[in-house]
C-alpha cells in the first residue's frame, strides 16, 4: 500500500503533536482553574467555618441555597443585568465601530485606545470614578443635569435608580471591547461583497443587515459569551459602590458569596454558590456559542 | 478515644525548649518576666520536671534565639511606626528578643492568619478580631492562649474599663462571648460621637446640646435656617448602624444591650425600645434633618463636605479626629450623644483589634509580657502623640481644651468612668452586619415599618441562636 508505513507513522505523530502544544497551557490551566474548582466543589459539601475541622453535610448547602431568598434575589439582579452588560455594550461598540469602518475615519487608532480604555481599567477603580461621577454633592452627572434644570439625583443611593446605575457603569466599562473586536471583525469582511451589495442597489441600512451583521457573527458570538460572563460575575463595580445596597437592591451572587465565603466563615454554603454560578456560566455559553458560533460555517 | 501518643513528643520537646528560655529570661530580665517556670498554659506535661535544668551558658543563647512575629493590621501610616518604635524598645529592654512585625490590610489578615494558624505556619501574636469573626472560632479551635493568668500577673482588668474588657472574653468552650477567660488585649479606644462646626453653631446661636431634646432642638433650629443640621453617608451602609445605635443608646440600658450583643440570657430584637428608636430614626428622617441624598454619600465624601462647612454636624467615630483636626483646626468640636432626662447613653463604640497569643507560640511568657508593654504607659503616651485613642482614660496632660482632640479626650474618660461605652450592633451575629444594614437602609427609604425592623433583626438573631445550641 501506499500509505503503509510512513503514513501511518505520521498519522500517529500529527495526532499527539497537538497535545503537546497543548501541554503548556494545559497544566496552568490544571493548576490554577481545574484543581481550584474541583476544591470548590469539594468544600460545597462540607460545612466548614474555616477554623474548626469541616463536617461532610453532602448537598445539604445546595438544598439551603435553593431555599435561600437572598441567593434567589441576588440571582434575579444578574439577570437584570444581562441587558446592560450584553445588549447595551454589543450596540455602544457595533454602532461606532461601524461608522468608523464605513467612513473609514482617521485617527481610528485613537477611538480604540479610548473606548478601549475602560474595559483594562481594574473594576474597583470603575467603581471608584463613577462613585465620584455620581456623587450626590458635587457630582459631574448632577450639575450637568442641573443645567437643564433636574433636581440632584440619588443616583446609587435610591431603591429604584441602584441597579440601572450599577449596569450602566457595567455598560460603558464594557462597550470598548465590543467596539474592538467588531472594528477587527469588519476589516475582515470582503470589500466585493459591499460592491455587490452596492450594484444591488442596498441602501447603507440594508447593507448592514446583509453584509455587515451575517459577517460579525462569529464577533457577536465572542462579545456575546465574554459579556455574559461578565454579567454573571459581577463584583468588584457593585463593591466599591453600593455594596449590595441600599437594601439589597443591587445583592448580586458573586458579592453573596464573597459574603458567605470570607466575611462570616462560611466556607462550604458560599463555596456553592460559587459552583452553582460557574455552572450557569458555562451553560450560557456554551449555548451562546452553539448559536452564534461558527461550527454551522 | 484512644490517648493520641504520638503528639506528646512535640508537646514535650516545646515544653523543654521553653523551659529552657523562660529560666533563662528570668536570668536576664528579672522577676518582671514572671510566672512560674512550668507554667505553660497550654501543654502541661509530667515529664518536664524530669529535665535537668539548663546550665547558663545554653540559656542565654537559647534567648538569643527569642523571635517573635507580630502580625496585626498596622500596614503604614502612622500605625506602623507605634508598633515598630514599641517593638524596637521591647528588644532594647528585653536583650535576646527580637521581635518581627508584619502588617495586613485588615480583610487579608482575617483569611491569612486563619489558613496559617491551622497550618501551624502563623504568628506568636495576632489581632484577633472580636467575636465570632476570628474570636469565637478560634477559642472553640483551641488556637488561642487564654490570658486570664497574664491578666492576674499584669492587672489589666484593673487598667481597662469592664464594658471595654468583656468585649475580648469568651467561655473556655467558646460558646458564650463577654464573659470568661480573656483571650486579647486592646491597645486603642473608638468612640462615635458628633463633630460640630463651631462656626455655624456660633452664627445660630446654638450651644452644644446637653439633653437629648435639645439635639433635637438644635437640628430643627439648624433646619428652620436652612442649614443641613447632620451630615452622615449611608452609600457604604455602615454609617447607619452608628446613628440608630447612639440613638438606641439614649434608650436602652446595659444589662438588655449587652445581653444582646453577647447572645446572653435569650435576649429578643423585637422589643419597645429597638422599635422606639427605629421611628426615632424615620422621624428624623421625614424632619430633613440629614444632609440630602445622604443615601448616595459615601462617609469618605461625607466627612469631607463636613469639613468644607456644608453641614452643622457629623456623626462619627474616634477615628477621623486627627483628619478633622488638620482640616478644620479650632473650628471643629466634638460632643457625645446627651442623654435624655438622668439615663446614662450608652455610646456607640468598641476596641481596636485585641492582640492574643497564638497556642502554637513557644514563647507565651515573653509575648504576654510583649502585650503588655502595647499598653504601658510609654505605648499610651506613642499613641496621644499620634492622634490615637488608647483603650484606657486619658491623662490630664493630654488633654488640650478648645481642640476637637481635647473634647475627644474629656468625653472617652467620662465614658470611661461611666462604664458607658455601648456596641456596635453588628457584632450581634455573624449576619448582622448583612441583615442590619439592609434593614436601615430600608427603615430610612420608608420602605419598612419600626415593627418589621424589629421583627427582621429578631428573625436573624433567633435562627443564629438556634443554630448556636445545636
Amino acid at each position: 500500500m501506499k500509505y503503509s508505513m510512513s503514513g501511518r507513522s505520521r498519522r500517529y505523530g500529527s495526532a499527539l503533536e497537538p497535545y503537546l502544544y497543548l501541554l503548556p497551557s494545559l497544566v496552568i490551566f490544571t493548576l490554577f482553574v481545574g484543581i481550584p474548582t474541583l476544591g470548590a466543589v469539594v468544600l460545597s459539601l462540607l460545612s466548614w467555618d474555616g477554623y474548626t475541622a469541616p463536617k461532610f453535610v453532602g448537598l445539604a448547602n445546595y438544598v439551603q441555597a435553593f431555599s435561600d431568598p437572598i441567593f434567589w434575589l441576588s440571582l434575579w439582579h444578574n439577570v437584570v443585568l444581562i441587558p446592560y452588560y450584553v445588549l447595551l455594550p454589543a450596540v455602544l461598540g457595533l454602532a461606532p465601530a461601524a461608522v468608523v469602518h464605513h467612513l473609514k475615519l482617521r485617527g481610528s487608532s485613537i477611538f480604540r485606545v479610548g473606548f478601549f480604555l475602560p474595559y483594562i481599567m481594574p473594576g474597583v477603580l470603575i467603581g471608584v470614578v463613577w462613585r465620584w461621577m455620581l456623587n450626590p454633592a458635587f457630582g459631574p452627572v448632577n450639575s450637568l443635569l442641573g443645567l437643564v434644570g433636574i433636581q440632584p439625583l440619588g443616583w446609587l443611593g435610591d431603591f429604584n435608580l441602584a441597579l440601572p446605575s450599577v449596569g450602566l457603569i457595567g455598560a460603558w466599562a464594557t462597550y470598548g471591547f465590543c467596539y474592538v473586536v467588531f472594528l477587527a471583525g469588519l476589516q475582515k469582511i470582503p470589500q466585493e461583497l459591499y460592491e455587490a451589495a452596492r450594484i444591488d442597489g442596498a441602501s447603507g441600512w440594508q447593507e448592514f443587515l446583509a453584509v455587515t451583521l451575517p459577517g460579525l457573527r462569529g464577533e457577536i458570538a465572542v462579545v456575546i459569551a465574554v459579556n455574559l460572563i461578565n454579567a454573571l460575575k459581577v463584583f468588584d463595580v457593585i463593591w466599591a459602590t453600593t455594596r449590595g445596597g441600599p437594601g439589597r437592591s443591587t445583592s448580586v451572587v458573586v458579592l453573596y458569596m464573597l459574603e458567605n465565603a470570607f466575611n462570616i466563615n462560611r466556607v462550604g454554603y458560599g463555596s456553592v454558590l460559587g459552583v452553582i454560578i460557574a455552572v450557569l456560566t458555562l451553560g450560557l455559553t456554551l449555548v451562546t456559542l452553539r448559536l452564534f458560533g461558527e461550527s454551522s460555517d | 478515644m484512644p490517648k493520641r501518643q504520638p503528639r506528646l513528643t512535640p508537646i514535650c520537646l516545646s515544653l523543654i525548649c521553653f523551659l529552657l528560655l523562660i529560666s533563662c529570661g528570668q536570668q536576664t530580665t528579672g522577676p518582671s518576666m514572671g510566672g512560674t517556670p512550668a507554667a505553660s498554659p497550654s501543654s502541661p506535661s509530667p515529664s518536664a520536671s524530669a529535665q535537668p535544668s539548663p546550665s547558663p551558658t545554653s540559656g542565654s543563647q537559647a534567648q538569643k534565639n527569642i523571635k517573635l512575629v507580630v502580625w496585626d493590621t498596622a500596614t503604614s501610616g502612622v500605625q506602623k511606626e507605634i508598633i515598630e518604635t514599641l517593638a524596637r524598645e521591647f528588644e532594647k529592654d528585653n536583650p535576646g528578643v527580637q521581635i518581627e512585625h508584619e502588617g495586613y490590610p485588615f480583610d487579608e489578615l482575617q483569611k491569612t492568619l486563619q489558613r496559617a494558624i491551622t497550618s501551624g505556619k502563623g504568628p506568636d501574636i495576632a489581632q484577633i478580631n472580636n467575636g465570632e469573626s476570628s474570636m469565637g472560632p478560634l477559642v472553640r479551635a483551641k488556637l488561642l492562649i487564654p490570658l486570664t493568668k497574664y491578666d492576674k500577673q499584669y492587672g489589666w482588668s484593673k487598667k481597662f474599663a469592664p464594658a471595654l474588657l468583656a468585649r475580648n472574653m469568651y467561655t473556655e468552650d467558646g460558646k458564650t462571648f463577654g464573659k470568661g477567660d480573656l483571650w486579647g488585649v486592646s491597645q486603642t479606644g473608638e468612640l462615635v460621637g458628633f463633630y460640630y462646626n463651631k462656626k455655624i453653631f456660633q452664627q445660630n446661636g446654638i450651644q452644644v446640646p446637653k439633653t437629648f431634646d435639645e439635639l433635637e432642638q438644635v437640628m430643627q433650629t439648624l433646619k428652620d435656617k436652612g442649614v443641613t443640621p447632620l451630615i452622615f453617608g449611608n452609600l457604604d451602609k455602615w454609617q447607619a448602624i452608628h446613628l440608630y445605635g447612639e440613638i438606641l443608646g439614649t434608650m436602652t440600658n446595659r444589662e438588655y444591650l449587652d445581653g444582646l450583643i453577647y447572645r446572653q440570657g435569650n435576649k429578643s430584637w423585637d422589643t419597645p425600645q429597638i422599635k422606639q428608636a427605629a421611628a426615632k430614626l424615620q422621624e428624623w428622617e421625614s424632619k430633613g434633618y440629614f444632609i440630602k441624598n445622604y443615601a448616595a454619600l459615601h462617609s469618605d465624601d461625607a466627612w469631607k463636605l463636613f469639613a468644607a462647612g456644608k453641614g452643622a454636624m457629623l456623626l462619627q467615630g474616634s477615628w477621623l479626629t486627627g483628619d478633622i483636626q488638620k482640616a478644620m483646626g479650632s473650628n471643629a468640636g466634638f460632643f457625645a450623644m446627651p442623654p435624655r432626662g438622668n439615663k446614662t447613653v450608652l455610646h456607640v463604640g468598641g476596641v481596636g483589634i485585641p492582640y492574643g497569643i497564638i497556642k502554637t507560640t513557644k514563647y507565651p511568657d515573653v509575648a504576654a509580657k510583649f502585650i503588655n508593654f502595647l499598653v504601658s504607659d510609654r505605648a499610651v503616651q506613642l499613641l496621644l502623640e499620634n492622634g490615637q485613642l488608647p483603650a484606657i482614660k486619658v491623662p490630664q496632660s493630654y488633654i488640650k481644651p478648645n481642640t476637637v482632640s481635647g473634647d475627644l479626650y474629656k468625653a472617652w474618660n467620662k465614658v470611661n468612668d461611666e462604664n458607658a461605652l455601648g456596641h456596635y450592633l453588628d457584632w450581634a451575629t455573624p449576619t448582622f452586619y448583612d441583615t442590619l444594614t439592609a434593614h436601615l437602609q430600608l427603615l430610612l427609604a420608608h420602605k419598612e415599618s419600626p415593627d418589621q425592623f424589629a421583627k427582621a433583626l429578631e428573625a436573624d438573631y433567633s435562627k443564629f441562636l438556634q443554630q448556636e445550641q445545636k
